[in-house]
């Protein structure tokens, strides 16, 4: 069993297109931030996150897309693995993502849940901090 | 075992990416009963292995902790290597190894041991006591510890070395092996040793065997023990080749038992047998000297009580031939009420008893007072009717009626002419009680009871004056106390009855308070004539009885006494018995005091009176005096005394007694006694008194 | 000097001690108890309390004599009783008492047997009436 946490982004996906569907859109000119609101839906490869909520910063050139800001429940799945959380920030830029709030990782029978998370998608590493519960299933892999 | 779930809590987990999970931060792990705790926890799911950094604790449903500073075990924490690790069991024993190998979950082998239930307050300081073994195997499923190499050491001096030693864990309650050895010093025994060898037979049967050695003699001990569904029984006997009692060989078999049937019936024996009159107390077997073996069919309930019974009597007194006292008793009898719709209680009862004599002698030949070969045979019907009814004013008034009919048997006694009577008794009585209460300033409630009771019975009194006397084995020692004032026949037995007018009175005075009760209470009778068979300590010869006086004091602070004599008309004691004890959590005192006063008629030609002391004193945490001695008052003379010195703690306990017993006949000698036991604690399912641990932070050692 | 009678016409004992049932104990000594605690406090038809009493008797052998003859045998007796509320078992009122009496073993044989069994007799009679005699004074303690 791998304890990989890679959400189906592997280094070659990383580039792959962000597409972003939503109930509305809606831009706030000053801060160049695209705001989503209403069952939005975020898919890189195959990666899907779901929020209520979806804050989107697009790099200074104002074309690609530095960060997911996501809020109001945000579930992201990929392959075997799932995770859910309160918040998360996607910065795809460094390739981390930061979940926080009921945070709970499921992956091939182990359930992992914690106060905080931080994936870092270019090593496939994470971690979990404040009162962390991990539930083995050991000699299933 | 099945995969089973192991859950880990964390302060923060890392994943690596790879098959490795790390757990940091007041980790615990929990599988299936075993909760395991630690500081860090690396899980490699490739290799299903946990490595764990300590300070760790194990614990799998409280009897097995396990401590250690560094383990490596599988993710279901059941196999595995634990190092410089200490093995606790159940709070009591302590096992420090240098290493302790886990196998599923259940059985911990350790290496370079020190075993001992002692506590240590220092860093390094050695131990009252402790085993040290090469290696050490606990198998908690069968409860047992199996030692190689093993060596004791008390005081860090090496006492004893077994190459192979098994000792039962703290949870054993039932496991062949050794008990707990023990050094005794009797007088013409000698130094013996007891050896004390414990076999289980499954669950329901057990065998323990118990050499008991000395230079003088060699005795095999048993005790056989068998459980059934509906009963059990209990054999202990032991057979004995000494040097200085002139027997070859000698021993002694008890054998008891009760089963339940069905219909509520109870069947129950109780066999006694020895070799000769002084085992017993040679050997310190019991101190019974009569051996009464009993084979008894009883049923008891709230409206009857039936019991069919056969007794084998054997005397060991020197001054009985057991040929001339009845040795055989047969015995019927069935008490039955019945509440009948007119309102009060009707008993009726059914009595068959017959005891025989071996010898035929029809006169006293052996001049003991007694004829040498009777036998008596009777039957006994009564039906009786009873009530009572409380007046408004709280009077309470009853009436009793009986009427009894007897057929009476004896054989072989030359002085009886009427070997076979019936004989009808009528009686009537009414009674009367008048329960007056306050309450005390204090709060405390008293009670002053007056009662009384007018009683006629009818019949024959047959004391060979106005008709012929009739044989007396039964009820020759009657007594008179508060618990037979109102009976209607105070004699021991219905082999004879109370005639005659007679009125009994008297008064019960009672408090209750918060800190403490008492009760006095007086009785007296008084008959229209003497009746027969009643010896003078009895209190109940003449037309007056003796003074009855009984009183009972209780106290909060553990005292209590109960006392009760009989003071005849010169106001001179006939009968005194008093018993009291003082229990606090210290302090745990009997005494009791008895006087007899002179009486032919019960074989005593002058006054016994004797003093009976046995006490015990936890002087400190750990030290407890034991004290007991009877005194006899009459003759000025020690009977018998003993001095106890107990030190336990919460390893280790031990007991050093002396007594001797001064009483000495043509069968028995006084003897001296001395034993001194060790058990080490720890090994078996005793309770534990925690208030005897010592404790580092107090000088109490 | 402050005495009532005790089941006088408002008195607790009067109101409450006529309602109580005594628990059945099946063995002799039982049989003599209850019946004793019957006579005393009478037999309810329907009965409010229920009283049950744990019996333990020893037995001790005094008077010895100096060719170590045991002339005496004292039975002691130790009862504790509780009172409970039929209709929902509740422990109103509780209480310890003790006595013992003796007999004689200078007899023959059957004389020892038969003063054995009226000694035991004669400790139930007593242990039933100062139980009685505890209600009765304690009667107050109880609910109406």
């Amino acid at each position: 069993q791998e304890f990989k946490v890679d959400f189906g982004v592997s280094t070659s996906d990383r580039d792959a297109p962000i597409e972003v569907s939503a109930n509305a859109l809606s831009v706030d000119q000053a801060t160049g931030k695209a705001i989503f609101d209403g069952d939005v839906e975020i898919t890189q490869g195959n990666m899907r996150l779901t929020a209520a909520l979806v804050n989107v910063v697009y790099d200074e050139a104002g074309n690609k897309i530095a960060q997911l800001l996501a809020s109001g429940g945000v579930n992201i799945e990929s392959g075997k693995d799932s995770a859910e959380a309160d918040t998360a920030e996607y910065d795809v830029e460094s390739g981390v993502i930061r979940m926080a709030g009921n945070v709970a990782l499921l992956q091939q029978g182990t359930r992992i849940t914690a106060g905080k998370m931080d994936v870092n998608l270019n090593d496939n590493t994470a971690a979990f901090h404040g009162r962390v519960r991990t539930v083995l299933q050991p000699g299933n892999n | 075992a099945p995969a089973e779930q192991v859950v880990l809590l964390a302060d923060s987990v890392f994943l690596r990416g790879n098959s490795i999970l790390t757990a940091t931060g007041n980790v615990e792990a929990i599988s299936g009963e075993t909760v395991l705790t630690a500081s860090k926890i690396v899980y490699n799911s490739v290799t299903d292995q946990i490595t764990i950094t300590g300070p760790i604790t194990v614990t799998d449903g409280g009897v097995v902790e396990i401590f250690a500073d560094f383990a490596e075990l599988d993710s279901a924490l059941q196999n595995g290597l634990l190092t410089s690790a200490r093995l606790v069991l159940d709070q009591q024993v302590e096992l420090q190894a240098d290493s302790i190998q886990r196998i599923d979950g259940t059985v911990s082998e350790l290496n370079s041991v020190q075993v001992t239930s002692c506590n240590t307050c220092a860093e390094g300081e050695s131990p009252l006591w402790y085993i040290r073994a090469k290696k050490v195997t606990h198998y908690s499923e069968d409860k047992e510890l199996l030692l190689e190499e093993a060596q004791l050491r008390i005081l860090d001096v090496p006492v004893f070395y077994l190459p192979r030693m098994r000792l039962p864990d703290p949870t054993q309650d039932r496991a062949t092996g050794f008990l707990i050895p023990s050094i005794k010093q009797r007088s013409r025994i000698g130094l013996a040793a007891k050896i004390p060898y414990f076999i289980a037979f499954g669950d329901h049967r057990d065998l323990t065997l118990t050499p008991y050695l000395s230079r003088s003699m060699t005795t095999l001990e048993a005790r056989y023990r068998q459980a059934f569904r509906t009963g059990e029984i209990t054999l202990n006997g032991a057979v004995t080749d000494d040097n200085f009692s002139g027997f070859n060989s000698r021993g002694y078999l008890f054998a008891e038992g009760e089963f339940a049937l069905k219909r509520d019936y109870t069947l129950s024996f109780d066999a006694k047998f020895t070799s000769d009159q002084a085992y017993l107390l040679d050997y310190d077997y019991g101190a019974f000297d009569r051996l009464n073996s009993e084979l008894a069919l009883t049923r008891a309930s709230r409206d009857e009580n039936t019991r069919f019974a056969f007794n084998h009597f054997r005397s060991l007194r020197t001054t009985e031939d057991n040929e001339t006292i009845p040795t055989l008793v047969l015995s019927a009898q069935t008490q039955n009420r019945i509440q009948p719709a007119f309102g009060g209680e009707v008993l009726w009862e059914l009595e068959f008893h017959s005891h025989t004599r071996e010898s035929q002698i029809t006169t006293d030949a052996n001049a003991d007072g007694i004829i040498d070969g009777r036998d008596v045979h009777r039957l006994n019907a009564e039906v009786g009717w009873r009530d009572s009814w409380w007046t408004q004013g709280g009077f309470n008034f009853g009436v009793e009626s009986h009427l009894a009919f007897d057929v009476v048997n004896t054989a072989q006694d030359a002085t009886i002419t009427t070997t076979n009577y019936t004989e009808v008794t009528p009686s009537v009585a009414a009674n009367m009680r008048y329960p007056l209460q306050r309450m005390t300033a204090s709060g405390a409630q008293q009670v002053i009871e007056p009662v009384a009771q007018l009683a006629w019975s009818g019949g024959a009194t047959r004391d060979g004056a106005t008709s012929d006397a009739i044989a007396n084995d039964e009820s020759s020692r009657t007594e008179f106390d508060e618990g037979n004032l109102l009976s209607l026949s105070r004699f021991a037995s219905d082999d004879r009855r109370e005639r005659g007018v007679s009125l009994a009175y008297g008064l019960k005075m009672s408090h209750f308070g918060e800190t403490w009760n008492a009760g006095l209470s007086f009785g007296h009778i008084i008959r229209e004539a003497d009746q027969d068979s009643f010896s003078v300590s009895s209190g109940l010869t003449g037309r007056a009885s003796d003074l009855l006086v009984a009183g009972q004091m209780t106290h909060d602070n553990g005292l209590s006494i109960t006392g009760r004599m009989l003071l005849d008309e010169q106001i001179s004691l006939t009968k005194a018995e008093a018993s009291g004890g003082w229990h606090n959590d210290r302090l745990g005192v009997n005494a009791s005091y008895v006087w007899l006063g002179q009486d032919a008629e019960e074989n005593r030609p002058d006054i016994l009176a004797e003093w009976n002391l046995d006490s015990s004193y936890r002087m400190t945490r750990h030290w407890t005096g034991l004290a007991n001695w009877r005194f006899d008052v009459a003759d000025n003379r020690t009977t018998e005394a003993g001095v106890g010195l107990e030190y336990r703690n919460e390893c280790v306990k031990a007991q050093l007694a002396v007594s001797r017993r001064f009483t000495s006949s043509t069968s028995v000698q006084p003897v001296t006694d001395l034993s001194f036991t060790v058990e080490l604690l720890g090994f078996s399912a005793k309770t534990r008194d925690k208030s005897y641990s010592r404790s580092c932070n107090d000088a109490a050692y | 000097c402050g005495f009532t009678p005790a089941y006088g016409p408002d008195s607790a004992a009067n109101r409450v001690l006529s309602q109580i049932a005594v628990d059945e104990i099946k063995t002799s000594d039982g049989f003599h108890l209850v019946r004793q605690l019957e006579h005393r406090l009478g037999r309810s038809a329907a009965p409010k309390f229920g009283l049950s009493v744990a019996l333990t008797t020893r037995e001790e052998g005094v008077a010895v004599t100096s060719d170590n003859q045991t002339t005496r045998v004292e039975i002691f007796g130790d009862a504790t009783f509780a009172l409970r509320q039929l209709s929902d078992n509740a422990v109103l009122l509780s209480g310890k008492t003790r006595s013992f009496t003796g007999y004689s073993t200078t007899g023959v044989t059957t004389s020892e047997l038969a003063s054995e069994r009226d000694a035991r007799e004669r400790l139930m009679v007593i242990l039933a009436d100062q139980i009685a005699t505890q209600l009765i004074a304690r009667a107050g303690e109880l609910p109406e």
